[in-house]
C-alpha cells in the first residue's frame, strides 16, 4: 500500500538546519497494523504527517497504492486524504463547536455523501463505538476516553483504507487507552490498514510490526508474533 | 455543508459573547453611520434627475472677465429665452423663471403667506411636475392663474379636491383663478415652491419689461431637440447677449446640463471645478472609512482570537477541506455577523434619522419596503460582510494542520503585524476626524469674532409688501414719534444678506475697459444711523437736511480706495445714468460672508427708487416685548392687510455660520464615533492579550511585579500603537484642513497646539480603554492563573 524510499525532510531555521527524516524507506502492504517508535525529536510525527499528505517531503519518493504522491497539489491531496485517509490525534482534535454527531458527520459533508446516508453511516459508526447515547453532547462534555472514541469513529466513518494514529493513549489513562487500542486492533482486523505512532511499548504490542526511528532513518524493525 | 458553517458560527458567537458583541456593535455602528450617509447621498445624486427629459435639459449661464479672471454664473438677462427659442431651431423650449418671492394669499378671509416663483408656459412641459388637477397645457398660459402645490392646496382648503377654478387674492391685489394643483413636490428638487404664477403675471405686475439684456436677475431653462449636439449648440448661440444689446452689454452664455446643476455648478476660470459634488465625495469617503474602522475590529479580534479557530482549521484540512472551502466558511461567518449588524443598523438608522436630518437640514426618509432600497441593503450587508471577513478568512485558512494539531501553533507577534498596521489605522483616522473638528470649530469662532463692522443689536427689519410701499414716510415718521425708534432708514436690501452688484460704474479716473464689481445698495436716508456703522469722511445721506441727497451716494471704505481720489468728497460716480456725487465714506462693513474680504460698495441715494426693506434702530433702553407690539400696531395701521414680520439682525446674521456650524457638527459626530468604534476594538484586543498573557503576568507577579507595573506592561504595546497614529494622522489633518480652508479667504492659521490636543485626547481615550482591562489582569490573583496552567 505504502512504498517510502529514500524520503527526506529537514527543518531550517536562521541558523541551523535539522535533518527530521534521513533518507528513510519503509514498505507497508495493506492489512497491516505498523506501530512506529523512537524518542522524541526521531521524526516519527514528521513522517506520520508526510504519510497523511499534511506535510511535503523535501526529497525522495512516496508511493500509495503505487501513485507518487510525495508532490501533489493541495487538492489532489485533499482529495486523497478524505478517500483514503482517517487521522487520530493524542488530543483528540474535536471541533467543540460541534456535537457528537456533527463532529463524525463532517469526513461525509466533505465527500459529498447524501443527508439521509450520512445519518445511517454516523449511527452505524457511533453505535459501534459504544458512544451512540452521547450522540448530542459536545466535546466537553466528556470524559478522554469518550473523545478519543469519538475522534476513532470520525476517523473510520469514510471507511478509509488507511489510519494514521499519532499517539493515540497518550492522554488516557491505561483502562480507556487499552480501550481504544482494542477498537484499533478490531478495525484492522475488518482491513482497514493502521499506522500508529507511540512511546508506549505496550501499545506497540497490539501492533504487528514496530518501526523504530532514530535521527531520521530506521534502525529496526521488530515483527510481533 | 452550508448548514454545518451556519451551526459552527452560530455557536462561535453565543460561546465568546463579549467578542461578539464588540464585533456586532462595532459593526452595527459603522453600518449606521454609513446607511445615514449612504441616505443622504443617494438624496444628493438623484438631485433633480427625476425629470423625464433631463438629458436634454440645460440652464443658461453668462460668462464674463472679471479682474482677469473668467466668471460663471446663471443668472440672465429676461429677454435672453424667447431669443435662443426663436433664433436656434435646436432648442426646442425655453423657459424663463423669476426668484423664489414670498406673498400673501387671501381665500374668503383666510390669510396665508407663501413663497412662489413665475415661470413661463413651457416650464411644466420641460420639468416633470405632474398635476393632480388642472390642465398642463394651459395652467401658465394666461396672467391671472396660479398652480399651487398638494400642500398649498391643503393648508388653504384643508383638501386638494374641487380646488381647481377657486379664486384666491394676491397680495391684497390681484384676483388669481387656481389652474391646477402639483403632485406633492419631491426633496430632491431645486425648485422648492408653493406655488407657480405665469410669467404673463410677472409682465402685469412689472408693466411688461421682460425685454431687456442687463438686468441679470432670471434663470433661463432650455430644451434641446433629442440629438443635439450640445458643443455645436454652445457655438452658436454664445454671442446671443452681444448681438442683441448692440454691444452694450459683453457676456456670452452657454448651456449647462441641468442634471449636473446641482453637483457641478462651481467654475473655475470657466472650467467646471466641482462644487456639491466635492462634498460628496468627501462624504462617501467619511462614511467608507468609518465602516472600514469597523470592519478592521471585526478584521483584528477574528485574527486575533485564531489559536481558538486553528484546531478547527487544521482538523477540517486533516480531513479533506480545501483552503478555498475554508476561506468559504470563514466569509459566510462574517457575512452571518454583517447580517446581524445590518438588522440593527436598519433600527438605529430609523430612530436616528430625526436628529441626522437636523444636522443636514433635510427630510431623508428610509424606504423600508422599496425593492431597490432592499437590494442595495442586502448588497451593502454582503459587502460588509465580504470586507470584514477577506482578511481573517484568507489568515485562519493558512493554518497549516501539522502546526495546529500537534498543539504547537503559536500566532505571530511580529514589530509590524497587520493587526498592528489596522489598529494603527484606525487610530489614524480618529485623530484626522478630532483634529478637523477642532479646526472648523476654530474657524467658525474666528468668523465669528471678527468684527462686523457695525452694531447687530437692536436693529430689525422688514420686507415690503401690501401699501407699506405708499405710505412708507408715514410709517417712518410714525416709528421715530412713538419713541420706540432711533432712526429708520429705507433701503433696497436687508443689512445681512448681500443681495446685489454691479460692474457699471463710471468715475473720473477709473482704468479703461476695467469691469469692476461693488456692491450696491440704495436707502431714503439714515442709512450710517441706522446701521450704526462709523462714518470715516463726510456725512450720511439726508434728503431732508439736504434736498440735494437725492442724488448723493456713500462708498465704503474699500470703494474709496478703489476711487483713489485724494479725496473722494464731492467724487461723481456715473451708475445708471445718474450722476451720484459722493457725500461719504462709512467704514467697511460685513454684508456677505463673513469669511471673505469686505467687497467695495456704492450706497445710493433716494432718486434709486430701489425700495424693499425698512430697517427699524430701536431705541437701547427699552425691552423687546414693550416695543414690538407698538411698531406692529403702526404696521398695521398703515398696512392693514398684511401680517407684520420683523426680523432680527442679530439673529440673521448667525445664519452666516450655519452652514460651517452644520459641517462642524457632521464632522464632530463621525469623530466620536469614529473613536467609539475604534475603542470597542481596542477594549476587545486589550480583553484577548490579557488573557493570553494570563502565566505571564501571574509570573511576573509572584516575581514581584506590582499592579502599576503590569498595567504599564500591557497598555504600553497598545499606547504605542496609537503615538504612530499620531504621528501618521498629523500631517494627514494639516494638509487636509489646510485644504479647507483655502476656501476662506478670512481664515485661522493652524498651530501646533491643535495636534498636542488632539493627540492627548486620543492618547487619554485609549488608556481608559485598555487600562480597564489591564488593571483587571494585573490585580487577579496569580496563584490562580498557573494552577490553570
Amino acid at each position: 500500500m505504502i512504498k517510502i524510499t529514500n524520503l527526506e525532510k529537514f527543518y531550517r531555521t536562521e541558523e541551523v538546519e535539522t535533518v527530521a527524516l534521513n533518507k528513510l524507506n519503509l514498505e507497508i502492504n495493506t492489512g497491516e497494523f505498523v506501530a512506529i517508535m523512537g524518542p522524541s525529536g526521531c521524526g516519527k510525527s514528521t513522517l506520520l504527517n508526510i504519510l497523511g499528505l499534511l506535510d511535503d517531503p523535501d526529497g525522495g519518493s512516496y508511493l500509495f497504492n503505487g501513485t507518487e504522491v510525495a508532490h501533489f497539489n493541495e487538492r489532489k491531496r485533499a482529495d486523497l486524504r478524505k478517500h483514503n485517509i482517517g487521522f487520530v490525534f493524542q488530543s483528540f482534535n474535536l471541533i467543540d463547536e460541534l456535537t457528537v454527531f456533527e463532529n463524525v458527520e463532517l469526513p461525509l459533508i466533505y465527500t459529498g455523501v447524501s443527508t439521509a446516508e450520512r445519518k445511517t453511516r454516523v449511527e452505524e459508526v457511533l453505535t459501534k463505538m459504544q458512544i451512540m447515547h452521547r450522540r448530542n453532547h459536545y466535546p466537553q462534555q466528556l470524559s478522554g476516553g469518550q473523545q478519543q472514541r469519538v475522534a476513532i469513529a470520525r476517523a473510520v466513518v469514510n471507511k478509509p483504507k488507511l489510519i494514521l494514529a499519532d499517539e493515540p493513549t497518550g492522554n488516557l489513562d491505561s483502562s480507556n487507552g487499552n480501550e481504544v487500542m482494542e477498537l484499533l486492533t478490531d478495525l484492522n482486523e475488518q482491513g482497514t490498514t493502521i499506522i500508529m505512532v507511540t512511546h508506549s511499548e505496550h501499545d506497540a504490542r497490539y501492533s504487528h510490526r514496530i518501526v523504530r526511528l532514530l535521527d531520521g532513518h530506521t534502525v529496526m524493525e521488530n515483527i510481533m508474533m | 455543508m452550508f448548514k454545518n458553517y451556519l451551526k459552527i458560527a452560530w455557536r462561535n458567537l453565543l460561546n465568546s459573547k463579549g467578542f461578539s458583541f464588540i464585533n456586532i456593535a462595532g459593526l452595527a455602528i459603522g453600518m449606521t453611520a454609513a446607511m445615514l450617509i449612504g441616505i443622504w447621498i443617494q438624496h444628493e445624486l438623484s438631485f433633480d434627475r427625476f425629470h423625464k427629459q433631463i438629458k436634454d435639459l440645460y440652464i443658461v449661464y453668462n460668462k464674463s472677465i472679471f479682474d482677469g479672471e473668467l466668471h460663471c454664473w446663471p443668472s440672465t438677462p429676461p429677454a435672453l429665452g424667447p431669443v435662443l427659442k426663436q433664433e436656434y431651431p435646436d432648442i426646442k423650449y425655453s423657459a424663463r423663471i423669476t426668484y423664489v418671492d414670498k406673498h400673501l394669499f387671501d381665500y374668503n378671509g383666510k390669510k396665508l403667506e407663501a413663497e412662489g416663483f413665475d415661470a413661463e408656459e413651457n416650464f411644466l412641459k420641460m420639468f416633470t411636475f405632474p398635476l393632480i388637477a388642472g390642465n398642463m397645457a394651459t395652467a401658465l398660459s394666461s396672467p391671472y392663474k396660479i398652480v399651487i402645490t398638494e400642500d398649498f392646496a391643503k393648508k388653504m382648503f384643508g383638501t386638494t379636491e374641487n380646488v381647481v377654478g377657486k379664486i384666491i387674492k394676491f397680495d391684497n391685489q390681484y384676483n388669481l383663478t387656481i389652474s391646477g394643483v402639483l403632485q406633492k413636490l419631491p426633496s430632491n428638487t431645486r425648485f422648492q415652491t408653493d406655488y407657480i404664477t405665469p410669467w404673463l403675471f410677472y409682465r402685469v405686475q412689472y408693466n411688461g419689461d421682460d425685454q431687456n439684456w442687463g438686468n441679470n436677475s432670471y434663470r433661463t431653462y432650455v430644451q434641446l431637440n433629442s440629438g443635439a449636439n450640445l458643443k455645436k449648440v454652445n457655438a452658436k448661440i454664445i454671442n446671443t447677449t452681444i448681438k442683441h444689446s448692440n454691444g452694450n452689454e459683453d457676456n456670452q452664455i452657454f448651456l449647462h446640463p441641468f442634471g449636473d446643476y446641482y453637483l457641478y455648478n462651481t467654475f473655475k476660470n470657466g472650467v467646471p471645478s466641482g462644487g456639491r459634488a466635492d462634498v460628496v465625495k468627501l462624504f462617501t469617503f467619511i462614511a467608507g472609512f468609518i465602516l472600514l474602522i469597523a470592519c478592521i475590529n471585526f478584521m483584528n479580534l477574528s485574527t486575533a482570537r485564531s489559536e481558538k479557530r486553528a484546531k478547527e482549521v487544521g482538523i477540517r484540512k486533516s480531513i479533506g477541506a480545501l483552503k478555498l472551502s475554508l476561506v468559504g466558511q470563514f466569509l459566510i461567518e462574517s457575512v452571518i455577523v454583517s447580517f446581524i449588524a445590518g438588522v440593527i443598523a436598519l433600527i438605529l438608522t430609523r430612530i436616528t434619522l430625526p436628529y441626522f436630518n437636523e444636522l443636514v437640514s433635510l427630510d431623508l426618509s428610509l424606504p423600508l419596503l422599496k425593492p431597490s432600497f432592499i437590494l442595495a441593503w442586502l448588497v451593502f450587508v454582503l459587502a460588509t460582510g465580504l470586507l470584514a471577513g477577506c482578511y481573517p478568512a484568507l489568515y485562519l485558512s493558512s493554518f497549516k494542520p501539522v502546526q495546529v494539531l500537534k498543539g504547537t501553533f503559536v500566532s505571530v507577534n511580529a514589530v509590524v503585524t497587520p493587526r498592528k498596521l489596522l489598529v494603527i489605522t484606525q487610530f489614524t483616522f480618529a485623530v484626522v476626524m478630532i483634529v478637523s473638528t477642532i479646526v472648523i470649530r476654530k474657524q467658525i469662532q474666528y468668523a465669528q469674532d471678527r468684527d462686523s463692522g457695525y452694531n447687530k443689536n437692536n436693529l430689525i427689519y422688514t420686507y415690503f409688501n401690501g401699501e407699506i410701499h405708499k405710505n412708507q414716510n408715514l410709517i417712518k415718521q410714525d416709528l421715530i414719534n412713538s419713541g420706540v425708534a432711533e432712526a429708520v432708514s429705507i433701503t433696497s436690501g436687508s443689512f445681512v444678506s448681500s443681495s446685489a452688484n454691479s460692474w457699471g460704474l463710471n468715475w473720473v479716473g477709473k482704468p479703461e475697459g476695467a469691469k469692476i464689481v461693488f456692491d450696491q445698495m440704495a436707502t431714503q436716508g439714515d442709512f450710517a444711523k441706522v446701521l450704526n456703522v462709523k462714518v470715516v469722511k463726510g456725512r450720511d445721506i439726508d434728503p431732508q437736511l439736504y434736498p440735494t441727497d437725492s442724488t448723493a451716494c456713500l462708498l465704503n471704505e474699500s470703494a474709496a480706495k478703489i476711487i483713489n481720489a485724494k479725496n473722494p468728497i464731492g467724487q461723481i460716480i456715473d451708475k445708471d445714468f445718474i450722476k451720484w456725487h459722493v457725500v461719504g465714506v462709512i467704514k467697511d462693513f460685513i454684508w456677505g460672508s463673513p469669511y471673505d474680504p469686505i467687497q467695495p460698495m456704492l450706497v445710493m441715494g433716494p432718486a434709486q427708487k430701489w425700495s424693499n426693506v425698512v430697517n427699524i434702530r430701536l431705541k437701547a433702553n427699552q425691552p423687546l416685548s414693550a416695543a414690538m407690539p407698538k411698531i406692529e400696531a403702526i404696521f398695521k395701521k398703515y398696512n392693514p392687510a398684511f401680517p407684520f414680520t420683523p426680523l432680527f439682525v442679530d439673529k440673521d446674521y448667525e445664519v452666516k455660520f450655519s452652514e460651517q456650524q452644520r459641517t462642524a457638527k457632521l464632522a464632530g459626530t463621525f469623530a466620536l464615533l469614529t473613536i467609539i468604534i475604534s475603542c470597542l476594538g481596542l477594549f476587545g484586543l486589550a480583553a484577548y492579550m490579557a488573557a493570553s498573557r494570563t502565566k505571564e503576568i501571574g509570573v511576573r507577579k509572584v516575581l514581584g511585579a506590582s499592579v502599576l507595573n503590569i498595567t504599564a506592561l500591557l497598555s504600553k504595546d497598545f499606547l504605542k500603537l496609537v503615538i504612530a497614529a499620531i504621528i501618521i494622522a498629523s500631517p494627514i489633518a494639516w494638509y487636509a484642513m489646510q485644504n479647507w480652508l483655502q476656501k476662506y479667504t478670512y481664515r485661522i492659521e493652524i498651530e501646533w497646539w491643535i495636534f498636542a490636543i488632539s493627540g492627548i485626547g486620543a492618547i487619554m481615550i485609549a488608556l481608559v480603554t485598555v487600562c480597564f482591562q489591564s488593571v483587571k489582569a494585573a490585580i487577579a490573583n496569580p496563584v490562580k492563573s498557573l494552577r490553570s496552567e
